[in-house]
Formats: structure tokens, C-alpha cells, sequence
């Protein structure tokens, strides 16, 4: 079975890149027999509201991922906790988020081979 | 029994991704303080905000201006150290 | 051993390329088989060009002793091409990769190691 991968980011999805580059290797592991997953945390669980736009400010937009979440169904999950946090109102469903509690937490990163924070 | 993975943490106490990964560490894993994760040892308790078993780079610790006395609960070690626990470990959180 | 060791923030400003480079030596002598992928702004680091006060290491020349010694050094493409790093600049020994390679690696290896950004 392919080694599972878990790229966590945790910073801001606008004023850094690291949701933008998590998305990105995630998206380039499929060519092995590799299962990346994508883990959203603190100020990065922001990625996934509705009304986020990097766009706004000229910076790389982030919803172009949610094309290749489309066609890879790569697993995306979101601290709920970060959610209440960050006053995230509401979910772009688009991103097909899987919210975990902090408490899940440790189980989570023990499913995978490698964690790798962004 | 949960396989054991290798924690490493390089950033200072004010990082939360540095203290989620202490979080998560269960008491099969070794955790590994380089750079300025080895705060987490000189200025906390870090064996309170682990289950992991904790390891710091000596140089790094010394290199900051502390010494063995100035932490509890961690075994320093140097580069040759981390890459046998690196051998020891073949799953990875950092 | 084949261990790979990941690296994503700039050398200089930050410590990491430092502590790979002390990782990949310590890996050498122990026997292993090491590569050392670049990542983002870590791809500076073996920009020959770099030119650091006298007192100061000369980050891209260890680099380029740790190729010399056998180890691989990989460097993500678009990473380069985002920070204008083109392939006469960079140290002998080290090579432009990507993903794929990444991913490869990571299918590969049996030990990774990444210095988060």
C-alpha cells in the first residue's frame, strides 16, 4: 500500500504561500503510490471561508485548487476549534472539508507516514 | 500499538504548529528540539506538554547561551544522536 | 538507508540550511545514501553567485562540498524559476527537479526528514 502523506499548514492562506504550496505538492504526489492528504490549522483554517480572497489584494488565489480537489478527491481537513477561532462564518463547500477536533488530533497524525508542516 | 514516529520541532514556545506537535506526541514517540524549538526545554516544562520522549540538539542549546542544568526531562544529543534516532523512525511529524 | 531531508526557508536569514548540512554529513558518515531537496526560498542556497561577508560560511559552497561527497541535491523548478535562479547559477552537483521527483522520493526513501517553512 502507497505511503500516506499529511501536508499540515498553519499559517495565513493571504500574506503567505504555504496553503497555496501545501495544495500544490499535494496535488503533485499522485503520480507515485503516495495518499496526500491536506491538514488546515490555525490562521490557515481561514483558506476554506467563503469570503476569503487573496485575489483582492493581487496575491495568488487560493480556490484554484478546488479544481484538482475535484478531480483527485485529495482529503481536506480543518481543525473545528481553529474554525470558531478565526470567527470563520461560513464553509465554501467546495473544498469538501472534513473538520476534525483538536482532540482527534493525535489519532489523525498517527494515520500517516509523514506529517509535513508547510 | 501505534507505530512510533519521529517529532521534530524547530520553532520557538509562540509557535502553535510547534505546540500541536508536541500535543500529538505519544509516549512511544521521540520528540527532537533543534534550533529554536530547544526553548521549549529551557523556558517550560516540556515533559508537562509531552508524552514523547524528548531530545535536544546540544549545540543548539549551547550555541543559545545554555547547558545541561538549564533543562529537565530532555537528553541532548548531537548530529550524529539525531540521525540514529532518525534510523530508529521511519515514520516522520515536523 | 536512502534518507531524504527537505528544506523550505531561505539560508542566511535562518538556521536550517545550517542544521541540514551538519544532518547530511552526520548521514554520510553513518553510511547512508542522502538527498537533500530544496524547496521555496531554500533553493538560494546553492546560488553560486551568493557572495556572504568573509567571516561568514559560504552556504552554496558547502553545498557544493556535500555533492561533491555524494549527496543529491534537488531543486524544485518553479521554485527557481519564482526567485530568477537559473540553471548556470546554481552550484555543481545540484540539479532542477520538481514534484515529481519530490514525489518519487517520497515513495522511495526510507527516511524523510522535512525543516518545516
Amino acid at each position: 500500500m502507497g505511503k500516506k502523506l499529511l501536508f499540515v499548514v498553519y499559517q495565513s492562506p493571504v500574506g503567505s504561500i504555504w496553503v497555496n504550496e501545501a495544495f500544490r505538492t499535494a496535488f503533485g504526489m499522485y503520480g507515485e503510490d503516495l495518499e496526500p492528504a491536506v491538514l488546515l490549522m490555525h490562521e490557515a483554517v481561514v483558506a476554506v471561508s467563503k469570503s476569503c480572497r487573496p485575489e483582492c489584494l493581487g496575491l495568488l488565489p487560493v480556490s484554484m485548487v478546488k479544481r484538482y480537489l475535484a478531480r483527485y478527491g485529495t482529503p481536506v481537513y480543518v481543525v473545528k476549534e481553529d474554525l470558531e477561532k478565526f470567527k470563520v462564518r461560513e464553509l465554501d463547500e467546495e473544498y469538501k472539508p472534513t473538520l476534525v477536533s483538536e482532540e482527534d488530533l493525535p489519532k489523525l497524525f498517527h494515520e500517516y507516514d509523514r506529517v509535513i508542516f508547510m | 500499538m501505534r507505530a512510533v514516529a519521529l517529532v521534530l520541532v524547530k520553532y520557538g514556545v509562540d509557535n502553535p504548529a510547534e505546540k500541536i506537535k508536541l500535543q500529538i506526541a505519544s509516549e512511544n514517540d521521540k520528540v527532537v528540539l533543534i534550533q529554536n524549538g530547544v526553548y521549549w526545554a529551557v523556558l517550560e516544562d516540556v515533559t508537562k506538554l509531552t508524552r514523547g520522549k524528548v531530545y535536544a540538539l546540544k549545540g543548539d542549546l549551547e550555541a543559545r547561551g545554555y547547558c545541561e542544568t538549564d533543562v529537565r526531562g530532555v537528553e541532548l544529543i548531537d548530529y550524529d544522536g539525531f540521525i540514529e534516532l532518525v534510523e530508529q523512525e521511519e515514520k516522520f511529524i515536523g | 538507508m536512502k534518507m531524504a531531508f527537505q528544506v523550505m526557508v531561505q539560508p542566511y536569514t535562518y538556521e536550517d540550511l545550517d542544521t541540514v548540512i551538519h544532518m547530511a554529513e552526520a548521514a554520510l558518515k553513518r553510511g547512508h545514501e542522502v538527498t537533500i531537496f530544496l524547496f521555496a526560498d531554500s533553493v538560494l542556497s546553492v546560488n553560486k553567485h551568493v557572495k556572504p561577508v568573509k567571516t561568514d560560511r559560504n552556504i552554496p559552497e558547502r553545498m557544493r562540498e556535500l555533492a561533491s561527497k555524494g549527496v543529491k541535491i534537488e531543486i524544485c523548478g518553479i521554485c527557481m524559476d519564482y526567485r530568477g535562479l537559473t540553471q548556470e547559477m546554481i552550484v555543481e552537483g545540484s540539479r532542477p527537479s520538481g514534484l515529481p521527483e519530490l514525489a518519487k522520493l517520497l515513495a522511495t526513501c526510507d527516511r524523510f526528514v522535512s525543516l518545516m517553512g
